[in-house]
């Protein structure tokens, strides 16, 4: 029996109708295996640099940048005999034949992407397993497999975890995972959060419909673990996943398309507040002396989701048409200054998102520091405080740049983003997502 | 689709029906001067009149973009697809009645105009774009009657001046003198950019706009104008929101009908 009433019909990230009525429900992270899968994914995939150990070995350079240990080298041909890495490697991280362990070679041998067996992340508390198990692991096949000598030995572990545990995460290393070590994590169920926009960007292959979901079940699956998706407000962050993240009722896309040629972001505001009115979400509630009219609505949250899908919209108009990625945070305070000046309604995240935009901007436009959109994430200091509709729009945002940034996604992701991208579920999430919802919908 | 037409911003003002105005894309503006391409170009500074212009990347079409439906769906601007850098024109508004408060700014460019990024400051409004697109939107903002020659300024950087009162010639204070009223013409002249560099001749931007004019038109409320509190209308929206905004963070489901 399903709790919430709402049905929401699918559609891909071409605007093509997947299924229809199928309950919002199936849709949540605590129902839809293909969201389950992800998430699994994201803390059992970890990519290795071989080619970044290979240097690091031979010009002592480990530990991070810059910090050289003189007289001290090995010469493996680490890259050149990446698969019998990858055999012994998967040997040693199995618990039994046969398991889910998954070790593949890319761009011939110079990246590993690693996939932990289940059963290891099972018998812990920590998702750092995933990075702990296979970095480890990558140390003894090295050893082993190139004959490394007991006083050579040190050097191996410093190439593949670098600094650590002289620093609280792996400075310099080569082994990495799209997840930050737990105490970088602002508060308790921040973990999914912590991704750099970045990573979502080439992990979705710069597909903005992909970037903008993939961000959105990670941030919204977030709230679940922190707790507020729960009780009153776990329908809000249902209703907003569905419509913002992933394309329910193809909201985001008609409204791309209708603006696409010429829209304004106020063009975008005014489209947002027409669906509203059109789908019964909001109504008239008095005219004023000036003929202003407020509306209002008996559903709140979903006037949330309508403002939220019209939100990423407005990113992907603004951004999209400038092909460029500083000027999400405009979007996100004037988008709801705009609608909420055109409806009298509270705009997204009932005010979060807009204040989340002023701090952005901020430390986005090199006035004080920061960095460009592709760094932000959930767990930012500074974009933290929308509970998961920022996020989303920024991943696009970046997805849809065509390169007017200095340190480019590229640069920033190094080896996660590329190698995770093989991964199917993370790099085409609407797809998988959509199917399983459909799977399951019976049961709801 | 609902017959529906946009209302922009509440308020029974003056002040209020003057940022609904700035607001409508449909709404032309006046025109009040006329500055040259090249003298906009030499105002802004980023490359000198006639040079072409410069890129961060190569244009869209040399480049190939990734399989994106949403690249696909949306047109990019002139600028974006050649590759143009991303450059600003920034703005100080004297809180003396001046056309634009430093919000209108953003709420009226992004209703006007398309791919542009705006942020607001205390004293301060920039407007980044690709260059071109940029030199097309700067012409509306220094030529229409959203830019008074006198209180309005054109500053890069060393922007402070704006809360600061106005001089014997009704002329906001600049630390950088980019700006001059020339007693001889009663017009008002740049002879520096934005950012303060001397430029070659001076640029004449026109006469300042009249004190009863500006009251007229202007989108500031102002206790000794139109004052905020007065505006009933508008102060419910604010109070409203501000209820709304709160009770939905309490229990967003209990929210209905109000």
């Amino acid at each position: 029996m399903a709790k919430y009433p709402d049905k929401v019909d699918l559609y891909d990230d071409r605007g093509r109708v997947f299924a229809s009525k199928v309950p919002v429900e199936a849709l949540s992270p605590l129902r839809n295996p293909a969201m389950q899968k992800i998430i699994s994914y994201v803390k059992e995939c970890v990519s290795v640099n071989l080619e970044g150990i290979e240097k690091a070995l031979a010009t002592g350079e480990v530990g991070g940048k810059w910090c050289i240990i003189r007289g001290r080298s090995l010469k493996l041909d680490l890259v050149k005999n990446a698969e019998s890495i990858a055999d012994s490697l998967k040997n040693c991280l199995q618990v039994t034949k046969d398991d889910d362990t998954e070790v593949k070679v890319l761009k011939g041998g110079k990246h590993l992407l690693v996939k932990v067996p289940a059963k290891r992340l099972n018998a812990g508390v920590e998702y750092t397993t995933g990075f702990t198990a296979t970095a480890a692991a990558l140390c003894c096949t090295i050893v082993e497999n190139f004959n490394v000598n007991l006083w050579d030995a040190d050097l191996i572990h410093a190439a593949v975890w670098g600094r650590y545990p002289q620093t609280m995460e792996p400075l310099g290393g080569n082994v990495s995972s799209l997840l930050s070590v737990p105490q970088q994590n602002e508060g308790m169920g921040y973990a999914l959060r912590n991704v750099p926009c970045a990573h979502i960007a080439l992990i979705t292959k710069k597909n903005a419909m992909n970037a903008a979901a993939l961000s959105s079940i990670l941030e919204q699956a977030a709230m679940f673990e922190m707790g507020d998706a729960i009780g009153n407000f776990e329908r809000l962050h249902l209703l907003g996943l569905a419509y913002q993240g992933l394309n329910a009722n193809n909201l985001v896309y008609d409204i791309v398309k209708e603006n696409s040629k010429t829209g304004t972001l106020g063009d975008v505001a005014v489209s947002t507040v027409k669906r509203a009115i059109a789908d019964g979400v909001i109504k008239p509630l008095e005219k004023k002396p000036s003929g202003y009219t407020a509306y209002t609505t008996n559903d709140l949250n979903m006037w949330n989701a309508y403002a939220a899908a019209g939100l990423l919209a407005g990113t992907m108009i603004t951004c999209g048409s400038a092909r460029s990625m500083q000027h999400c945070p405009s979007v996100f305070i004037y988008f709801n200054d705009l609608i909420e000046r055109e409806t009298g309604l509270p705009g997204v995240d009932f005010g979060r998102v807009a204040g989340t935009g002023v701090e952005m901007a901020f430390f986005s436009h090199s006035i004080y520091g920061g960095g460009n959109p592709a760094v932000f994430h959930g767990n930012h200091i500074v974009t933290r405080h929308s509970k998961g509709f920022t996020i989303p729009c920024v991943a696009a945002a970046v997805a849809l740049d065509a390169g007017t940034v200095i340190y480019t996604p590229e640069k920033i992701s190094g080896v996660v983003g590329e190698t995770l991208s093989e991964v199917p579920e993370l790099r085409e999430p609407l797809r998988y997502v959509n199917e399983a919802a459909v799977s399951i919908h019976g049961g709801i | 689709m609902v017959e529906y037409k946009p209302q922009y911003y509440p308020g029974s003002s003056k002040v209020a029906k003057n940022r609904r105005k700035y607001m409508d894309p449909s709404y032309k503006l006046k025109k009040l001067r006329t500055i040259s391409d090249d003298d906009l170009v030499k105002l802004m500074g980023h490359r000198v009149p006639g040079e072409a212009y410069k890129s961060v990347h190569p244009p869209l079409e040399e480049m190939g973009e990734p399989a994106c439906p949403i690249r696909e769906l949306v047109e990019p601007t002139p600028g974006a697809k050649a590759g143009d850098r991303i450059r600003y024109i920034q703005f100080t508004d004297s809180v003396y009645f001046t056309p634009l408060t430093p919000y209108m700014r953003a709420w009226m460019g992004h209703t006007r105009y398309r791919g542009v990024d705006i942020g607001v400051l205390s004293g301060r409004v920039p407007l980044e774009a690709r260059e071109r697109d940029l030199e097309k939107v700067a012409k509306d903002l220094v030529e229409t009657e959203i830019f008074d020659p006198a209180r309005c300024g054109i500053r890069g950087a060393t922007v402070h001046g704006h809360s600061l009162r106005l001089d014997e010639n009704g002329m906001m204070f600049d630390a950088l003198r980019r700006f001059v009223f020339d007693n001889k013409t009663g017009e008002v002249v740049y002879v520096k950019d934005q950012i303060g560099v001397p430029l070659d001749k001076p640029i004449s931007v026109g006469k300042p706009i009249k004190e009863e004019e500006l009251r007229e038109m202007t989108s500031e409320y102002r206790v000794d104008g139109i004052p905020f509190r007065e505006d009933k209308e508008m102060v419910e929206f604010v109070q409203r929101l501000h209820m709304l905004r709160t009770e939905a963070g309490f229990d967003p489901s209990k929210v209905k009908g109000i």
